[in-house]
């Protein structure tokens, strides 16, 4: 049977999304996509900190009062974060989302030190109680955010989807967070780009991907300069301060949440980051403050 | 401990995301390259094996996955990985969005070896309109990706209810192709040329006016060319452009435009633009001379129910117009811009280039100012 490759577009986290896929035709390239698609937006529904019907919401509004009881699926995710936490020597912290509230981006301001101040107790995963079936956050204003690594989950969970029908070319790309699923029909790569972080028209590098997957964490995605400072959206959960040594990482990894969270602690971890991707077994390109380029392939 | 004998992070990290639901359990087969992750979980998921055991030779793991990095970018990548915003630059994030949403639900495109193809629909309605449209677009890209050519056909299906009854149930089929050419002729320079024909069929009337009476049938042409070259020294881009229109209405227009961006320090950039417009009227467009006996608006000679084609839409008549503005743009940060767009539209008869224009007619001018703010998702 002869495939062409489409791509099925959407929105959802807050990103554009795309499915790309090898396919008999049209009709079928889109009801293949749709399998994604459907697992993408009930992850979203299930673990959006801004809908207020979330597992996620139920839980930061039950801070400091009671236990929230929680499925499977969220213990598990919950699990993994406490990985993430321990991998991070405490950097990787989805409690630290609270600290959002000090920090506006879209002001041009620094936060006041005393909000920063008052909002750190409130971040600190050891402080976090769980068990096999609930999860409590002790003090009142306690958030957690799944958004550390809920976009690359997604990623995984619409690729295998996709495998469980029988696709055995395509890509699933939310946001720039990629998980492949075998290359193009004919057996070649898929090519692609990293984004250059200080020019939002070029790229860097490219890499040819089959199978695994790719994900890159940046300094541009959200940013502030104050006297020719910048300030990015990954901050360090000690001091509630930004991040500032690496530009941009890029990890390939065979799950889009392991190269997700590689890229986001690799940042976190700032001049060590380099030795954490190392360690990691994973294949890496890393741009630091001053525009070198790291990569391991 | 032996440092050696720790399990890498990474790999720790993929053992603990292997235990995540529905992950890695579908890409069963071993001989799958996803084997690294596969191979890694078929190895160690045995009964009474601690999950930290879960290590694996780690670079000969990913060898399979993706190659190697390559910093000189090619031109035929796939896809660009990075962090969100890249898909969403300079467009405001609400209607985006909402393009998107009408996308995402129904384009599809075919990604060949060289070239797409898109198939795409589109419906919207208002309280007197409705449009259905279908479009199929196709580009080919010449070996050294440098020339890109396009092939377009496109449909739409409209209806209209006006909601003063003088017509029910009209409609309005158009069908349109559309060639172009693009070609990147050096690093900074890139032409394009296009062209669109379209052919359409049913009511073109404004039915909120009166004595409008236009054809059932409108072929249009258009012939775009634009040209933009980037100055690297001035840090500056000039784009110019080109447009001929004709129509079966009898209506031909040219349009001259030239801007020039030009990047200042600290996130400012000033914008002046100048476009020269000039254009012959329809065929059944009538000046503002009244008929001696039924006055205003009806044309000398109009005859009630008639069948000639008549309209007073002075965006059918002949004139000539210049548009000059200026636009101060500055970035504030990565999410946020501001801009202010002053303009000045002026329109006359006398200014048409090729031949008269329409007489008795005031001048037109419009002063605009406006100011935006822009959000980047």
């Amino acid at each position: 049977m002869v495939e062409g490759i489409y791509g099925v577009a959407f929105a959802a986290m807050g990103s554009r999304c795309e499915v790309r896929i090898a396919a008999a035709d049209q009709d079928t390239a889109r009801r293949l996509a749709t399998y994604a698609i459907d697992e993408v937006r009930r992850i979203e529904h299930k673990y959006s900190r801004y809908l207020r019907d979330s597992v996620v919401s139920r839980i930061n509004d039950s801070a400091g009062r009671y236990e929230v009881e929680c499925d499977k699926e969220t213990v598990a995710l919950l699990a993994y974060a406490d990985t993430l936490y321990t991998a991070s020597e405490g950097r990787f912290d989805i409690t630290s989302g609270v600290l959002r509230k000090a920090w506006d981006f879209r002001s041009g301001a620094l936060p006041q030190p005393q909000a920063l101040q008052d909002l750190l107790p409130l971040v600190g995963w050891q402080q976090v109680e769980r068990d096999k079936a609930a999860v409590f956050l002790p003090r009142r204003g306690m958030e957690l955010d799944f958004g550390g690594f809920g976009k690359e989950y997604a990623a995984d969970r619409a690729a295998e989807a996709l495998a469980e029908h029988g696709v055995a070319h395509a890509y699933v790309n939310l946001g720039g967070d990629m998980r492949f699923l075998g290359p193009r029909p004919d057996g070649r790569a898929w090519d692609i780009g990293i984004q250059d972080p200080r020019d939002m028209d070029a790229t860097v590098a490219s890499i040819p991907v089959s199978r695994g997957a790719l994900a890159t964490s940046g300094d541009y995605e959200r940013f502030m300069e104050v006297d020719g400072q910048r300030y990015c959206h990954v901050l360090d959960p000690r001091s509630g301060m930004p991040v500032s040594h690496w530009r941009s990482v890029s990890v390939v990894a065979p799950l889009a949440i392991t190269a997700g969270s590689c890229t986001t602690i690799a940042m976190l971890l700032e001049e060590d980051g380099l030795g954490f991707l190392d360690r990691s077994g994973m294949s890496y390109l890393a741009i630091d403050h001053q525009g070198h380029i790291f990569r391991r392939t | 401990m032996d440092k050696d004998k720790q399990p890498s992070v990474g790999q720790a990290l993929l053992a603990a995301a292997m235990l995540l639901p529905g992950l890695a359990h579908a890409e069963a087969a071993p001989e799958r390259g996803a084997i690294s992750v596969k191979y890694l979980y078929y190895k160690e998921d045995q009964p009474g094996l601690d999950r930290v055991q879960v290590h694996a030779p780690s670079v000969s793991v990913m060898a399979p996955i993706a190659g190697e990095w390559s910093v000189s970018a090619s031109a035929t990548m796939d896809d660009v990985s990075g962090a969100s915003p890249r898909y969403h630059t300079a467009v405001s994030g609400a209607s985006r969005m909402d393009d998107l949403r009408k996308a995402g639900d129904v384009s599809v495109t075919r990604y060949l070896p060289h070239g797409t193809v898109s198939v795409g629909a589109a419906f919207s309605t208002e309280h007197d309109y409705r449009s259905r449209a279908l479009s199929l677009q196709a580009t080919f890209d010449s070996d050294d990706k440098n020339t890109t050519w396009a092939l377009g056909l496109g449909g739409s299906d409209d209806a209209i209810n006006p909601v003063n009854h003088i017509v029910q149930n009209e409609g309005r089929q158009t069908v349109s192709v559309l060639a172009g050419v693009t070609r990147i002729f050096t690093p900074v320079d890139i032409g394009q040329l296009t062209y669109t024909h379209s052919e359409g069929h049913g009511y073109y009337s404004d039915p909120y006016k009166l004595v409008d009476n236009r054809p059932r049938k409108r072929d249009q042409d258009t012939v775009l060319a634009q040209w933009n070259h980037r100055f690297v020294a001035a840090d500056a881009t000039s784009r110019l452009s080109y447009r001929y229109y004709r129509d079966s209405f009898g209506v031909s227009a040219h349009t001259l435009s030239g801007e020039w961006v030009q990047s200042l320090a600290n996130g400012w950039t000033l914008t002046p633009n100048l476009r020269l417009y000039s254009q012959r009227a329809a065929d059944f467009y009538f000046d503002p001379v009244y008929d001696s006996k039924t006055g205003a608006p009806f044309p000398p000679g109009y005859v009630f129910g008639g069948s000639a084609f008549t309209s007073a839409d002075q965006r059918l008549s002949a004139f000539g117009a210049i548009t000059a503005g200026l636009k101060v743009a500055k970035q504030i940060d990565r999410d946020w811009s501001v801009d202010l767009k002053l303009e000045h539209y002026e329109q006359r008869g006398a200014w048409r280039v090729f031949g008269a224009g329409s007489p008795g007619l005031a001048p037109m001018r419009a002063n605009s100012l406006q100011i935006g703010f822009t959000r980047l998702w």
